[in-house]
């Protein structure tokens, strides 16, 4: 088994931009954001003293960086109220703005961050893991959900998606 | 997931990120020093305002004429130090769990309510229960005290104000209390309902 130093450094080369899109996705302030992603790479440090290879080292990452960056929201929402939606209660028609706007890739960036930024932490674990292209099975060992909440969700998700970001998407 | 809209918007998502931040192992032991900091910041708080109430009710016991007043005292400084030694076992700021790899985000999420959950419910019995006795009797004493100081003085106190004025205090010191135990219900019974609607994911609708 490697050593954690050795982990953490794979971890970092193959998932550092993964981690720092997941608190770009968790926390619109930048002074904020630099924090939570810290305290990711912190918790993910000290975490890989106990990894055992009985998940891959993905599922772990993924775990760790959604786990700390879910603390960090509902600590946060503590402050603030805000009432966060399930994917279930977003529409799936926007109404903030027109499709030829959205074919803009800064645009329907800035929009899909909005969108995400609205989602309670599990629904946003699934948008996020869904964006970085980890397929379903994944999807639900990371997050614990069952595989057919999954499927429903991502297929909400896709619609949702489709409808909204086609045009920034093709791009 | 392997159509190719689905391949777009992961690109669109992915492309262009930049460079994410490396952060050196002297910026991460940074962060922890600067985390047990503030921990030692809360603690000093705590135990300075525990202090406070510790030295204004140990000079009351050294200065209040009757035993009964000085006991209600005395009661208050033991329910004081219960509190803090509480407050310090039950620390909610904590750094994260080492083993938050091993548990899926669902697992994670739920033990972190059901925490909050109970550290609600169990709140009555250690974070207000522990004044009571001795605002109860320190009460008691005052009422006491009150009726001695007005028969010395030959202008005897009417009994029936001196209940109505202490049952009222008494009454108010009582809804507070009863109004911090409804809300902390209330707030027990939302974490509840997150815990079971988590729950639901982890089954396959029927």
């Amino acid at each position: 088994m490697a050593s954690r130093e050795d982990l953490y450094e794979e971890a970092v080369r193959t998932h550092g931009a993964a981690l720092d899109r997941l608190a770009r996705a968790y926390e619109f302030n930048p002074d904020k954001r630099l924090d939570l992603l810290q305290d990711i790479h912190l918790a993910l440090w000290r975490s890989l003293a106990s990894f055992d290879g009985r998940c891959s080292l993905r599922t772990w990452i993924y775990r760790v960086g959604h786990n700390v960056a879910t603390s960090h929201v509902v600590s946060d929402r503590r402050g603030r109220s805000q009432h966060l939606l399930s994917i279930d209660e977003v529409d799936v028609a926007d109404t903030s703005g027109d499709a030829e706007e959205s074919a803009e890739r800064s645009v329907a960036m800035d929009r899909l961050m909005s969108l995400i930024h609205e989602l309670k932490p599990l629904d946003r674990q699934l948008v996020l893991l869904f964006l970085e292209g980890v397929d379903a099975a994944a999807i639900g060992e990371i997050t614990g959900i069952s595989a057919g909440n999954v499927a429903t969700r991502i297929h909400r998700i896709k619609k949702i998606l489709t409808t909204r970001f086609q045009g920034g998407a093709r791009s | 997931m392997t159509n190719d809209s689905d391949f777009k918007f992961c690109e669109m998502w992915q492309q262009g990120s930049g460079e994410p931040p490396r952060f050196t192992p002297e910026e991460l032991r940074g962060r922890i020093t600067r985390f047990e900091r503030t921990i030692k910041r809360r603690n000093l708080r705590e135990y300075l305002a525990a202090a406070l109430v510790v030295g204004i009710f140990g000079y009351y016991t050294w200065v209040f004429p009757t035993l009964l007043l000085r006991i209600g005292c005395g009661l208050i400084i033991a329910g004081t130090a219960y509190v803090i030694y509480q407050l310090h076992r039950r620390g909610s700021t904590r750094s994260a769990p080492e083993d938050m790899g091993l548990r899926s985000c669902v697992e994670f999420q739920r033990s972190e309510l059901a925490r909050q959950r109970h550290a609600l419910s169990t709140v009555w019995s250690w974070y207000l229960l522990p004044f009571l006795p001795g605002m109860v009797v320190f009460l008691l004493g005052l009422f006491e005290f009150t009726m001695q100081v007005s028969e010395a003085a030959g202008r005897r106190f009417p009994i029936g104000a001196a209940i109505a004025g202490f049952g009222l205090v008494a009454g108010c010191i009582g809804l507070v209390f009863f109004v911090i135990w409804l809300m902390n219900r209330r707030a027990a019974k939302n974490l509840q309902a997150e815990i079971d609607s988590l729950d639901r994911l982890t089954r396959d609708p029927a």
